[in-house]
C-alpha cells in the first residue's frame, strides 16, 4: 500500500508517519532520510528524529535525490521523510534533477511504491501563509504542490495530522 | 479542556462564543496576559502569541517540559478552560532562526494540549469541525 501523510510544522506527523510504517511491516522497516546535514541546526533535527525512532528497528537509508536509484523488495515497508527536503534537493543540490525534478520525483516515488510492499511519504504543508516570496520560491512551492497531488493520486491513503490527530482525505476502500 | 484552532481570522474566538455560554467567564488575550491571568482564565484566544513571548525568553525556548507543565496548571485550575490559537505551522520555513524556533515549538506545545484536550474544534471560515472528541 502507499500512503501520503502531510501536516505543518510541528504538527506530529513524523511520529504517526513512523507508527504506520511499524503497524504496517512484516518484514525489513526501512527509513529513507532526504535531510542533508549541512549544519548544527540541521544535524539537530536529524538526531531527534533518530531519537524518535530508536526503538523502533529501522534500517536507516540516507538518500538525497534519484530516488529510482534505490530498490527493495515486497517484503520490505519503506518510510520516507520527508518530500519537502527531497523537492529541495532536487531543485537546488548539486547531484538533482534541477528543471526534471518533478519527472525525477514522481518516477522516483513510482519506482518506490512499485518495488517495496509498502510505502509511507511524509510530506509537507507550505502552502498557506499568502507571502509572496519570489519567483524561485514559487517555483518551490509549485513543485511541492504538484509531487504532493501526483502522490494523493497514486496512494490509497493520504492522512493530514493537525496537532497529533490524523484527519483522513482518502481512503482507497472508502473511494471504490 | 476545550482546544480551538485554525489559521488567523476565521472566527474562532465568535466560534467560542456562539457555542459556550462564555457570560460573565474571564476571557484574555494572549499577547498580554500575565501568566496568572492565563492560568485563571476561562478562555484564552491568542495563545500562540503567548507562547510566542514565552518562547523567545532563552531559559524556556525548547524547554518543552516547562510548557506542558504549564498546560497541566491550566488544566488542573480550569478543566473547563477554552484556549484559542491560531495554527501557523502552514507555510514555508522561515528564514530567521528564531522565527523558526517559534513556529515549530509551538506546535509541539499543540500537539501536547490537543493530547490533554478534552475535544478539539477546527474552524474555517467560522465553520468549525469536531477533529477530537
Amino acid at each position: 500500500m502507499v500512503a501520503v501523510v502531510t501536516g505543518g510544522s510541528g504538527s506530529g506527523k513524523s511520529e504517526y508517519a513512523e507508527n504506520l510504517a511499524c503497524s504496517l511491516a512484516k518484514g525489513p522497516l526501512f527509513y529513507i532520510a532526504t535531510m542533508m546535514p549541512f549544519d548544527g541546526e540541521c544535524e539537530k533535527k536529524i538526531k531527534r528524529h533518530r531519537d524518535l525512532r530508536k526503538e523502533k528497528n529501522f534500517i536507516t537509508k540516507e538518500c538525497y535525490v534519484n530516488m529510482k536509484s534505490l530498490s527493495f523488495t515486497k517484503e520490505d515497508t519503506v518510510l520516507l521523510e520527508c518530500m519537502s527536503n527531497l523537492a529541495a534537493n532536487e531543485m537546488y543540490a548539486d547531484d538533482g534533477a534541477k528543471e526534471k525534478a518533478y519527472e525525477a520525483i514522481t518516477e522516483g516515488i513510482k519506482a518506490l511504491s512499485e518495488s517495496c510492499g509498502n510505502l509511507i511519504v511524509v510530506t509537507n504543508e507550505v502552502f498557506s501563509d499568502g507571502c509572496d516570496y519570489g519567483e524561485e520560491m514559487d517555483a518551490y512551492i509549485r513543485l511541492l504542490g504538484t509531487v504532493n497531488q501526483y502522490m494523493a493520486g497514486i496512494a490509497d491513503e493520504v492522512t493530514e495530522v493537525v496537532y497529533g490527530i490524523p484527519i483522513r482525505h482518502k481512503k482507497k476502500e472508502e473511494a471504490e | 479542556m476545550e482546544f480551538i484552532i485554525g489559521g488567523m481570522c476565521q472566527g474562532k474566538l465568535a466560534y467560542a462564543k456562539e457555542h459556550y455560554n462564555l457570560a460573565g467567564k474571564k476571557i484574555v488575550d494572549g499577547e498580554t496576559c500575565t501568566l496568572e491571568e492565563l492560568e485563571e482564565a476561562d478562555v484564552v484566544y491568542r495563545f500562540h502569541l503567548f507562547l510566542a513571548r514565552e518562547l523567545s525568553d532563552p531559559s524556556k525556548a525548547g524547554n518543552q517540559t516547562y510548557f506542558e507543565a504549564l498546560i497541566n496548571r491550566m488544566e488542573e485550575g480550569k478543566p473547563e478552560k477554552i484556549i484559542i490559537s491560531d495554527e501557523i505551522g502552514y507555510g514555508i520555513v522561515p528564514v530567521d532562526k528564531t522565527d523558526r524556533m517559534v513556529r515549530e515549538q509551538t506546535g509541539r506545545i499543540c500537539c501536547y494540549l490537543a493530547k490533554r484536550a478534552k475535544r478539539v474544534i477546527r474552524v474555517v471560515c467560522g465553520i468549525g469541525t469536531v477533529i477530537k472528541g
